[in-house]
Order: C-alpha cells, then structure tokens, then sequence
C-alpha cells in the first residue's frame, strides 16, 4: 500500500485546484448555470488542455492511460470547485464502454473525447427505471437494410443537451438488450432538455424511426449489460469522489463563516452545538474519502468484493453528503437558503451527487443483495 | 381521561367541511393541491379569506369580539385539520396569527377598527420586519431606528428576511425608538404602510428557485405616531408575546399530515419491481416510521390544547412542538423526493405554471416537491434555529 500522491498526481492535483479555485468562485458559477446547453465551452477548452478529458482515455486512442486513482483524484477537485461539466459521463463512463466495445468507432470517438470535441451521454434510463441497468428494455432495434432502426423513448439523460453522441441502449430481437451509437443531431431523435437543480442539464429523449449503420452496434446481450455495470460503477466511483471534494469545501466554507459571523457579541464558533456540528461533518467527510478508498482499492478484483466496495462507498458517501449539506445550511442561519451563498450550491450539487448512478436505497440493496449471495 | 372525539365534535367535523366544500373555488384548490412554493398563493388567500368571512370562520383563534367564531380548542383543531384536508390556501400566518393578536391585545380601538376587518377579509397581506443583517438570533441587538418628531416617526435602517415584503401592504416592524438603553428596552412595534416613500424591496434569490424572502431597505420613511402599537419602548413584550401565543402552529401538525398524505400518494403510484414503493422494505419502513412519528406529534399537539399540566413549564411543551413539528417537515418532504429518484432533480421555477410533461412518466405532483424538501430546511431556522430552541429548552425544563 501506499497512500502518497506520485509527481504526476501531484502535478494534476495542483493544477486541478488552481482551475477550480478561480472557477469555482460562486459569482462566475451563478453566471455560467444560465449557458442554455449547460456547458461552458471556454471552461471544457481548458480541461481539454490540461489533458484532463485524455486521462482515463488509453494511449493508443491518444489518451494518458490514467488509473482510476488519477480520475478519482481530480474528481475530488472538481467537486470542491462545483465543476458540473460533463466529465463523469463522458469521460468516465462512456469512454469506458467505448473502449471496452471496440469496434469501428472507438479510436475516432475516444479521441475526440481526449481533444473535447466530442461528449458522449449514456442513454439508458427509461420510463419506470430505477437505476436498472439488466431490466430489458422498451426502446427497440430492428434489422433495417445494412443497419438498425431505433424507436422508444429514454428518461431523465445526464448531460444529453450538450452530447455531440450517445450510446443509446435498445433491445434488439434475438440478442436482447444492446449499445449503439447514436450522434446527437441525427433525423429520427428529439430531445425535451431540462435544467437539474444543480445547474446541470439533462432532457428526455424519444427515438422515432431513427436509422444507425450496422457499425454503430457497440454491444449485446450479456457482453453489453456487463459493460454497463462496469461503467456504472466507474461513474458512481468518480461521483463519492466529487462528492468529497464537494464535502470538504463544505467544511471550509463553514469553518470560515463560524469564525466570521457573531452574534450576541461573539463568533458563533464559539458555540459548542455548532462545534459538534461541525466535527459530525468533519467525520462524515473523513469516512466518506476513506470508502472512497476501498472502492478504489477493489475496482479491479473479484466482481463481488467489487460491488461490495463500489456499493458501500456510495451509500457512505450519500449519507455523509446528506448530513454535510443540511448542517451546512444550518450553520449560515438565513444565508444558507439563499443562491446568494456557496453553501446551498454545493447542498443541490450533493442532492444530485447522491442520486446520480444509483441512490443511497439502490445501493444499499445492491449491498444488502450482495452479502446474501 | 377519555382520548376520543365527542359526537358532538364528529357532527362539527361534518359540517364544516360540508361547508369548506361548499364555498372553495375549484381552481384555487386544484393550485393549493398541486403546489409547488412553501406558501400559499397570495392572490388566492385574498379571494379565499373573503369567502371565508362571509362564514365568519375566517379567524377561528380570535375572540368573537374581534370575528372570531367562539370555538373551542378542538373545533379550532378540527377546522384546520378540515382546511388542509380540503386542499385549502394557507393562513396568511403573519396577518391571522401575528400581527392581528398583537393589535387586539396590546392595540388602541382606533387600531383595531382600522386594521383587524381588513386582516379578517384577506384584505390585507402583512410582512414581519424584524430580522436584521447583523441581528438573527440575537434578534434584541436590532438596529433600525425611529425617530419621534412631531406626530410621526422618521424610520431608518435595514431588515432582511422579510417573507412577502415585495407583495405586502402593510408590515408590523420591531424598531428602536430609544437608543440610550439597552437591548430588548427601547424596542417599538411599529405599523408601517409598505407603499410608503423611503421603502425599498430587494428580492433574495433562493435555494430552491423561489424570491420569496427580502431584503426591506428603509430611509427617512415617515410613519404617523398613531401607528405604533401598545407603550412605546416595550414593543418587545409584544413581539414576545407574538411568538409565544400561538402555542401549537408551531407544530404545522396539519401541514405535516397533508404532506405525508402526498408521499404516500407517491409511493403508491411508482410502481417498480413490479410493486408500489409503498411496498418495498425500504419505503414501506421509512413511511411507517414517520406515521408513527407524526401520530406522537398530533398527541403531543392535543396535550397543549388540553392545557396539561406536567412538571415543566407551559412553554416547554410548546418548544417541543417546534423542535419536533420542524424537523417532520424536512422528513416527510424529504422522503417525497428520495421516491422521485433522479426526476427529484428536474429544477422547476415554483409558481403557478408548470411546464407540459415531455414523457408520460411526469405526472401532476413531481413538480415543486424538491423546492419544497429544499427550502424546508429553514424550518430549523425561522422562529428560532433550533439550536437556540434547544438552548431554551435545557434552561426552562432543567434549569441547566
Ligand atoms: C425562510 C425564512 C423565512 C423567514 N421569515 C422571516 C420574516 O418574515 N420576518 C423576519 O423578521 N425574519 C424572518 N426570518 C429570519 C429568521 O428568523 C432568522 O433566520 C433566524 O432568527 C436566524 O437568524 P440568522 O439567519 O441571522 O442566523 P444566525 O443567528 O446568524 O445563526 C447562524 C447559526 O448560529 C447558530 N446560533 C446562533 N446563536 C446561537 C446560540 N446562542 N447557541 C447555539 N447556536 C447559535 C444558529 O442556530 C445557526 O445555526 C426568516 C428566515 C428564513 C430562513
């Protein structure tokens, strides 16, 4: 074991919290949530240049190889800067399944997501869904000429309005659930977008006679649900480490206002009930980094303690946001309800950090579920 | 002791809500039942309250004097449990339960012919200015300042978190009319029209979307003398009593109930797994566990309206009411979006319309529920954090 960071971590971490620190400033986030698409293109440009959007990406594709550790690392950075660009999704997620797939379009799209040209969105979740990821889908594909053709309808899509691709998960008779891929202008899709209370952006899509080539199958039956466990639980990785980043600003975002607000004549710090609601933060945070090492720790070992370690860091994390956030609040009194403070952007950032890629419920039964197996 | 409803109060439930029904209009009660702000719609308490008037039931905590309907403690209980029940507005609390108390009580007759019919009537809307940047909790080192000169007060200064200021006629402020004395003395109560010169609003944007609280700037707005209320310098008596005389709506038993109702109605109507979620372990346990946590609370309301006597003092019970009604508030709300799962995340500017759903799979009571879970989170803030409740409570019921 060995818990220091390597000069290339070092190096990514320094220049991750320098960006942050300048972007993660509440004025310029309360300015940038307003970009229709939800993401700001000069601020993806320059993760792009740190080499961030390459990091997980492999060297052949023309990414650095980065481990999870890397991405987990940076992840916590982001979370500390109220970063909602769509790197889990596209950088973690999609670009795991790209690569694992192989196929005609993995060297092409993987480097466009390196370069940031291209973002690529899962598209999965539909109607009635939970966080399913093997349920059999309503979405269908058929054979149609020398391609597919998709028709159905997907709720609730991460990051959809500013997707250059998705991969767009369909059943396809014969060979059950299956991945393609699908470029977001094509004739045949729509997209209803939404903003999500955290500033991100998300829509609803429905697929009406939309027509792919037969290259565009990434995936089917077992090969593709796999794939998407795994991706997931990368995602849901990446999400417990935004989510310390994001706990950790917290606590110094409280720590200052206790020092700096008084009443009845003295810091509020000086109260021990906010002192003691402070350090359960303290510890909530604390723990919720150290789950966030076991998981990392089991990613790559058997599939069971890998699920256990992946499960039990995000319900860790869900329930110490959950305390982080609302204490958080508590502290800046009339403050910590207005937009007007960083505390309540980081209270609806942790509210979805906790629901993305599967809530404290799903998990904590996918944990519940593995211990009996 | 017998802990069951009378006859006489089962037929009073009857009636009343025969009557509710009778006179609540169909479109404010479809946007009270669908609602997706923390209060009431305030352009429909005025029609609601005029309604109401007419019944004389719109004041039921007033003494008949005033237009009250001379109920007992628990037909006034039975009334507003029928209100919500109904899918009525809201109380427009700061007129009903605030400032009208005080102007009764503390006020001279030509107060409470001029301004008690209008509360009564929902003529009026009223905003509470007593919170200030510097002054929270320690709401007694307030600073905004009146002047006597002549017959009127010259008022400068600046509070914050005035609910509703941007949309109030009138506002009841707590001001410093002495300044050589100390904290808590030289307190006023003063009555100032909202559309006075010298009165400036800011809206504060929210967390939840909503700009419902302010910021109320006011410099050199002159107020006529005749609308301080009671003794001059001992406006604190009257706030105090202000805060301490409603002693059970701090529970918001009704409101809990009424938003347990919903989440049950969502967890009946998301079917996964092929079962509601009303059926799964985990949300059958948690829903469960707040009924039974609420029905201690309802007991716990009915023992203060029954007077108990017990080993502490009065105030001690109402104080639990508030610790306990404040936090079922973030939970029954919170449970809602938790059901939502990520359609809990789609941001909706709360207020009257929504947008049209994109996918069936939208139905009529996602919108509003997350701004509500998120804004509760100062119900453990207004009317006293419940830190500074907690402080309170050691010393009453321990003398600690
Ligand atoms: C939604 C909302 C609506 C409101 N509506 C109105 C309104 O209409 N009119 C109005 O006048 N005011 C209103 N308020 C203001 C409300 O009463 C104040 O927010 C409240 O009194 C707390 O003051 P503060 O916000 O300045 O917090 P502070 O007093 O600064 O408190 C900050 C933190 O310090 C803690 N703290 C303070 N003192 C102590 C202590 N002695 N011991 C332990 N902990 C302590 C608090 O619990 C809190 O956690 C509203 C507030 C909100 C959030």
């Amino acid at each position: 074991m060995n818990f220091d960071y390597s000069e290339m971590q070092q190096m990514l971490l320094d220049s991750a919290e320098r960006l942050m620190k300048e972007r993660g400033q509440v004025e310029k986030w309360r300015e940038r949530r307003h970009i229709e698409s939800g993401l700001d293109a000069d601020g993806w440009a320059q993760f792009a240049e740190l080499g961030w959007l390459m990091l997980p990406i492999p060297e052949d594709a023309g990414g650095l190889d980065g481990t999870m550790e890397d991405v987990a690392l940076l992840n916590i950075a982001l979370g500390k800067g109220l970063a909602t660009e769509p790197y889990i999704n596209s950088v973690v997620l999609s670009a795991y399944i790209l690569d694992q797939a192989g196929g005609a379009h993995r060297e092409a799209l993987l480097g466009g997501i390196a370069s940031g040209e291209a973002r690529v969105a899962l598209a999965h979740a539909e109607i009635g869904d939970r966080y399913d990821i093997d349920t059999p889908r309503a979405t269908t594909a058929v054979h149609d000429g020398n391609g597919y053709k998709i028709d159905g309808a997907k709720s609730v899509i991460f990051d959809a309005p500013s997707a250059t691709h998705f991969i767009v998960s369909a059943d396809l008779a014969d060979a059950g659930t299956s991945l393609f891929v699908v470029e977001a202008g094509a004739a045949g899709l729509a997209l209803e977008s939404y903003p999500l209370v955290d500033g991100t952006r998300a829509a609803d899509l429905r697929f009406g006679g939309l027509v792919v080539d037969a290259d565009a199958l990434l995936a089917s039956g077992a090969q593709a649900t796999d794939l998407l466990f795994a991706a997931t639980d990368r995602a849901a990785i990446a999400a417990v480490a935004q989510g310390v980043g994001s706990m950790e600003a917290c606590l110094d975002l409280c720590s200052a206002y206790m020092k700096e607000r008084k009443q009845f004549g003295q810091p509020i710090g000086n109260f021990q009930s906010l002192q003691h609601m402070i350090v359960d933060m303290l510890v909530a945070t604390h723990q919720s980094r150290s789950a966030l090492y076991g998981a990392l720790a089991a990613l790559d070992g058997e599939a069971q303690a890998r699920i256990r370690a992946i499960s039990a860091a995000k319900v860790v994390m869900g329930e110490a946001s959950q305390l982080v956030m609302r204490h958080g609040v508590q502290i800046h009194g009339g403050y910590g309800v207005t937009d007007e403070y960083a505390i309540s952007h980081h209270y609806r950032r942790l509210l979805s950090l906790e629901k993305a890629y599967g809530d404290i419920e799903y998990h904590v039964a996918r944990l519940a579920a593995a211990h009996i197996a | 002791m017998d802990f069951r409803y009378t006859p006489e109060d089962e037929a009073f439930r009857q009636e009343v809500r025969a009557g509710l029904r009778a006179i609540l209009p169909d479109d404010i009660r479809e946007r009270q039942r669908l609602t997706t702000t923390m209060n009431s719609d305030t352009h429909d308490q005025r029609v609601w309250f005029s309604l109401l008037d007419d019944k004389g039931w719109s004041v039921p905590a007033w003494p008949t004097e005033y237009g009250g309907p001379g109920w007992s403690a628990i037909q006034k209980y039975i009334f507003e449990d029928e209100m919500y029940l109904a899918s009525a507005p809201e109380f427009q609390w700061t007129g009903t339960h605030m400032v009208g108390p005080v102007i009764y009580h503390f006020g001279d007759d030509a107060q409470k012919e001029r301004f008690l019919p209008a509360i009564r009537r929902g003529d009026h809307i009223w905003c509470q200015g007593f919170s200030e940047p510097g002054s929270g909790s320690d709401l007694a080192s307030l600073r905004t300042h009146a002047k006597l000169e002549g017959n009127k007060y010259v008022v400068n200064g600046q509070k914050i978190w005035t609910s509703t200021a941007y949309e109030a006629d009138w506002g009841f402020f707590l001001v410093k009319t002495d300044l050589t004395v100390k904290p808590q003395a030289g307190i006023s109560f003063l009555l100032i029209d909202m559309k006075s010169p010298g009165i400036t609003v800011r809206r504060i944007p929210q967390i939840n979307d909503e700009e419902h609280l302010c910021e109320v700037f006011l410099d050199n707005v002159e107020v006529p003398a005749e609308n301080l209320v009671g003794t001059p310098g001992k406006g604190w008596t009257s706030a105090k009593f202000l805060l301490e005389h409603e002693r059970t709506s701090s529970a918001f038993i009704f409101w809990n109930k009424r938003e347990l109702r919903r989440a049950r109605m969502i967890a009946d109507d998301i079917v996964h797994d092929g079962r509601p979620l009303s059926q799964s372990p985990a949300f059958a346990g948690r829903l469960a566990r707040l009924e039974a946590d609420l029905a201690a609370l309802e007991w716990s309301v009915l023992r203060v309206l029954a007077n108990e006597s017990h080993g502490f003092d009065a105030s001690v019970a109402s104080s639990i009411l508030k610790l306990r009604g404040s936090e079922m508030q973030q939970a029954t709300t919170e449970i809602q979006v938790d059901l939502l799962a990520t359609r809990g995340l789609r941001a909706y500017v709360p207020g009257r319309d929504q947008p049209a759903p994109s996918l069936p799979d939208w139905p009529e009571y996602v919108p509003g529920r997350t701004a509500i879970a998120t804004i509760m989170r100062a119900a453990t803030l207004y009317g006293g954090t419940k830190q500074v409740q907690k402080n309170i409570l050691a010393k009453l019921a321990f003398g600690l």
